[in-house]
């Protein structure tokens, strides 16, 4: 059952989303991870839904509001509200750190320096995308959803089309996050990569559906109307 | 505690890696009846309303003030809501009670009423009504045509094969966005080259799917989505009021074209504010209405999952699209997407449209291998066609296909690959080989065709709308190649938009341009004997199933 | 579907069948299929399909007949883009069958649609585009109503654009909102 929707899991995230909404003061843990959210300190004030604090994590730091980047060599990586901070591993287990350290490589290894910033205005992957846009010096830019979804945007497409779009979490290898990176690196170069292959795996859906909803719905409590993004440091050593 | 060994089998069953939620209203993950959901009321002032399901005419959020100003009959909804809930559901299952006498009934519904009358059916009331209120009275299905490395060849000899198969409208889409045009002329080339009269639509980003409609590389649009709340209606980009200026842009063009809702979408998007799918889906169904749009697509969609994880959830669906029927719109009614693991469950999915009949039973059955499907995957599949003709021929159900002889279809896709090598050539287009119309001809996937140049194919297509080529060009291009049978085929299609016939609703053509809608083709159902019946020629073909042995032969 | 609206439409319906034809017969309901079409009559579902029906009728917006549409003129070169667009007349047409078969609704959209097709495709475009969320401001939106019906006389449109102005000023979906 491990690989396959796991119903002790799902209620687990039930239960814990209810608490939360309920506005109570336990200590949200999305993945029953008790090593990863040490730092999640337990409030013993009630508070809204989507407000417990976030994991201060000594590889993910704000630094301030971002700014709008003015150097045409970097890809702006975007990812949403609940990122690394309330969840921290995507639809299918992989940690958010490596997705990120994927990612950025992938953008390195072509030459491009990537920024990563945290946007706050929704938690839709391709609007996510389109605000990454208007942040990158080079337009281009890759969002990266709670669950693992990922798209690469350039900044003169409707928020809701897209250079490359990789609706299918579950099948997004890390592998796969490092040639997201490149090939966005390649898009902000100007060239015309061939898009990362895409995995076509029919019954990820069926399997997944109700988890990813479940982890969109939680991503959606942390959206803040209005707030702009924060410019996030990134150390992976 | 020790395993029982027959527990321990059971959970080795398909049926257990399939998702199953239990009930979680708060979240809207509750089919219908949600214990949240609006009483149905309405109050009319002045001639506007200023009471809806409960809900002041202050309170009221961007979908109540468009469904109260654009999709409620003031005439009659006070009455219709007086009505007893329970009655309304008995006339809809009646089979002495024909649609038309319903029709005035239901448009006078508001969304949670349309809601508690749905709620009070069985899954196979639910069924008796849908065989009525379908507004086609032919039923049929459409068709997905997709691969996952948008090779337009095979695309092209897909589509002929599928329009060979029956299907009267034909969906493509793209693995990769920039595709898309050239996506839309290989589908309409294809399709035309099998069945003329077959229309097609390439599912895109809403502005860009316009553009390639008024080019006239596409026929017809679908996916153009609308939600039951605010919150999730803006994050998709739109609100009521701009959908229905999208709406009136289609129709201007001379284009058809269906919105899409579907449960599961505001729980997936994660605003369903704690209301049941079902009531969501109305306040969906009286946007489509409020807008004046002929048809929806739904029945959770590419959300099934959604629906398929709680209980009584594939009763809602058939549920919603029966609603859909009864208040008088065109019915795409999902089927359209991998839903479980499970045949048994794949079967239960499919069987409420399919034996009762709705415009388009699956609103994209892949007639591809799933491997190929880029709508992430369809509940049934180009290699369910043996079984899906068998069910039709087993219980005499008309499902919207065709058996066919295997040399027909080596030659409509061989024809179509090189109707579209003709094409290219014209409209200087990446070349076509003759070794990949050999492939497409006999391909099963897409792992069967020869590598192209992708990079190359998407310069090609940005170029395409760059220069602004149009479907007078692609005529140009079949004539041409002497392809002049698919050239006039395709004229015709772009004839049609200037008569607007097949604007009405549920409209199909035949193979001869004979348009067959709810206008023409009503559905007169009034119990046994009456209504919709498969005519000798077609059950002929029906019966006609690769596997049946002649007992002369034997 | 308001009677302001009803009322508006009834209006452009009246002076674009007198635009569109010059012999305005007034002739309401029922004539029988088979007689030689009025194009002045109301069309009902007896009148469908319109393009077996009245041929004679279907004209694009550039006046070419759907029977001038063949296919030895599209190969010569004389079917332009625009010949193959449907007439604000004949969406009226349409939209009175949809009307006779119950379905006001959809009369309600051709009647935005009929006014529609004036309108460049760059510019419809982008006229969806300024009502999508948080694109544009009241005054915008108000901006591009008059433009709907100043330059394009359409007054329905228009009507809709300022309904939804107000709306999105409510519900806050207007630029900077988000």
């Amino acid at each position: 059952m491990s690989e396959e929707i796991n119903e002790k899991l799902l209620r687990e995230i039930i239960r814990q989303v209810i608490t939360e909404t309920k506005a109570t003061d336990k200590k949200v843990d999305f993945n029953g991870n008790q090593a990863s959210s040490s730092a999640a300190t337990a409030t013993a004030t009630k508070r809204a839904p989507g407000t417990d604090a976030p994991l201060q994590l000594d590889w993910f730091k704000h630094v301030g509001p971002a700014k709008k980047g003015t150097s045409t060599d970097e890809v702006v990586v975007a990812v949403l509200p609940g990122f690394a901070e309330h969840m921290t591993e995507n639809l299918k287990g992989i940690k958010h750190k490596d997705i990120l350290r994927e990612v950025t490589a992938g953008i390195e290894e072509q030459g491009l320096k990537a920024r990563v910033i945290k946007v706050y205005r929704t938690a839709d992957v391709s609007f996510a995308g389109s605000e990454g846009d208007q942040y990158s010096g080079s337009g281009v830019s890759v969002a990266i959803q709670s669950k693992g979804t990922s798209i690469i945007h350039q900044k003169d497409l409707e928020p809701l089309s897209n250079l490359e779009l990789f609706p299918q979490a579950p099948v997004i290898d890390l592998k796969t996050y490092r040639a997201i990176g490149a090939n966005a690196a390649r898009y902000a170069k100007g060239e015309s990569p061939t898009p990362v292959p895409t995995v076509n795996d029919q019954m990820a859906r069926v399997k997944y559906q109700a988890k990813s909803a479940l982890m969109h719905i939680k991503e959606t409590k942390y959206v803040v109307t209005g707030k702009g993004p924060d410019e996030i440091e990134v150390n992976f050593d | 505690m020790k395993r029982q060994k027959r527990f321990e089998e059971l959970e080795k069953r398909p049926v257990h890696e399939d998702g199953f939620v239990d009930e979680w209203p708060e979240e809207g993950f509750v089919a219908m009846d949600g214990p949240y959901d609006p009483k149905p009321s309405v109050k009319i002032e002045n001639g506007e309303i200023v009471e809806l399901d409960g809900k002041k005419k202050e309170d009221f959020d961007l979908i109540d003030v468009f469904i109260a100003k654009h999709a409620i009959n003031l005439d009659t909804t006070e009455k219709v809501l007086a009505m007893d809930s329970q009655k309304i559901a008995n006339m809809l299952c009646d089979p002495n009670v024909t649609r038309d006498k319903i029709i005035p009934i239901t448009t006078g519904f508001t969304p949670a009423k349309a809601a508690e009358v749905i709620s009070q059916l069985n899954f196979v009331e639910m069924m008796m009504a849908t065989q009525k209120m379908r507004p086609r009275k032919t039923p049929a299905t459409q068709g997905h045509v997709t691969n996952i490395r948008d090779n337009p060849v095979l695309i092209a000899a897909d589509a002929a094969d599928a329009a060979l198969r029956g299907f009267p409208e034909q969906e493509t889409t793209t693995a990769v966005a920039r595709y898309a045009p050239m996506n839309a002329i290989s589908i309409m080339v294809g399709a035309q080259t099998g069945r003329p009269g077959v229309l097609t639509q390439c599912s895109v980003e809403e502005a860009e799917e316009l553009s390639l409609g008024m080019r006239g590389f596409t026929a017809y649009a679908e996916t153009i989505s609308v939600y039951g709340t605010e919150q999730v209606f803006t994050d998709g980009d739109d609100t009521p009021w701009s959908k229905g200026f999208l709406a009136s842009c289609y129709a201007s063009r001379g284009l058809k074209m269906r919105f899409t809702s579907g449960s599961g979408s505001e729980v997936m998007m994660g605003y369903a504010e704690k209301k049941s799918m079902l009531y969501l889906e109305a306040r969906c169904i009286f946007i489509t209405k409020g807008c004046g749009v002929q048809g929806l697509q739904n029945g959770a969609v590419s959300c099934i999952g959604i629906p398929g994880a709680v209980p009584s959830g594939i009763r809602e669906v058939l549920g919603e699209n029966l609603l859909c029927m009864a208040m008088d719109i065109e019915c795409a009614s999902g089927n359209d997407q991998a839903f479980s693991h499970s045949d048994i469950r794949r079967t239960e999915r499919l069987l409420g449209q399919f034996l009762a009949g709705t415009d388009y039973i699956s609103s994209g059955y892949s007639s591809v291998p799933n491997y190929d499907n880029t709508f992430a995957g369809s509940n049934m599949d180009a290699t369910d066609y043996d079984d899906y003709y068998a069910m039709q021929r087993d219980l005499k159900v008309n499902g919207g296909l065709v058996p066919v002889k295997e040399a027909d279809i080596i030659k409509a896709r061989n024809k179509a690959a090189k109707a579209l090598q003709a094409v290219f050539k014209s409209l200087d287009l990446p070349e076509i080989t003759d070794e990949e119309v050999e492939a497409a001809t006999y391909a099963f996937t897409s792992k069967d065709m020869p590598e192209r140049n992708m990079v190359e194919d998407m310069k090609a297509a940005q170029d395409l709308m760059d220069r602004g080529v149009t479907g007078v060009d692609v005529i140009k291009g079949l004539y041409a190649g002497g392809f002049t049978d698919v050239a006039q085929a395709v004229l015709n299609l772009l004839q049609q938009r200037i008569a607007g016939d097949f604007l009405q609703t549920s409209a199909i053509f035949d193979k001869d341009w004979n348009v067959i809608s709810a206008v023409n083709n009503t559905n007169d159902y009034n119990g046994p004997g009456t209504g919709y019946h498969i005519d000798d020629e077609l059950w002929e073909k029906i019966k006609d199933v690769p596997m049946a042995i002649n007992p002369a032969d034997v | 579907m308001t009677e302001i609206n009803d009322l508006i439409s009834k209006i452009v319906n009246n002076v674009q069948e007198e635009q569109a034809n010059s012999s305005s017969s007034t002739n309401t309901a029922t004539a029988s299929p088979q007689s030689a079409p009025t194009s002045g009559k109301t069309m009902t579902q007896a009148d469908y399909p319109f393009f077996q029906k009245h041929p004679d009728l279907v004209n694009a917006p550039t006046g070419k007949n759907v029977k001038d549409v063949t296919l030895e003129a599209a190969i010569n070169g004389d079917v332009k883009p625009e010949d193959l667009r449907i007439s604000p007349a004949t969406l009226k047409a349409q939209g009175q069958i949809a009307a006779s078969a119950g379905r006001a609704s959809i009369q309600s959209n051709f009647d935005r649609a009929a006014e529609l097709t004036k309108i460049p495709d760059e510019r419809v475009l982008e006229m969806y585009g300024s009502l999508r969320p948080y694109r544009s401001s009241k005054q915008e939106l108000i901006d591009m109503a008059e433009e709907l019906e100043n330059k394009y006389g359409a007054k329905i449109c228009g009507a809709f654009v300022r309904e939804a102005a107000d709306e999105y000023e409510k519900r806050k979906k207007l630029k900077g909102d988000n």
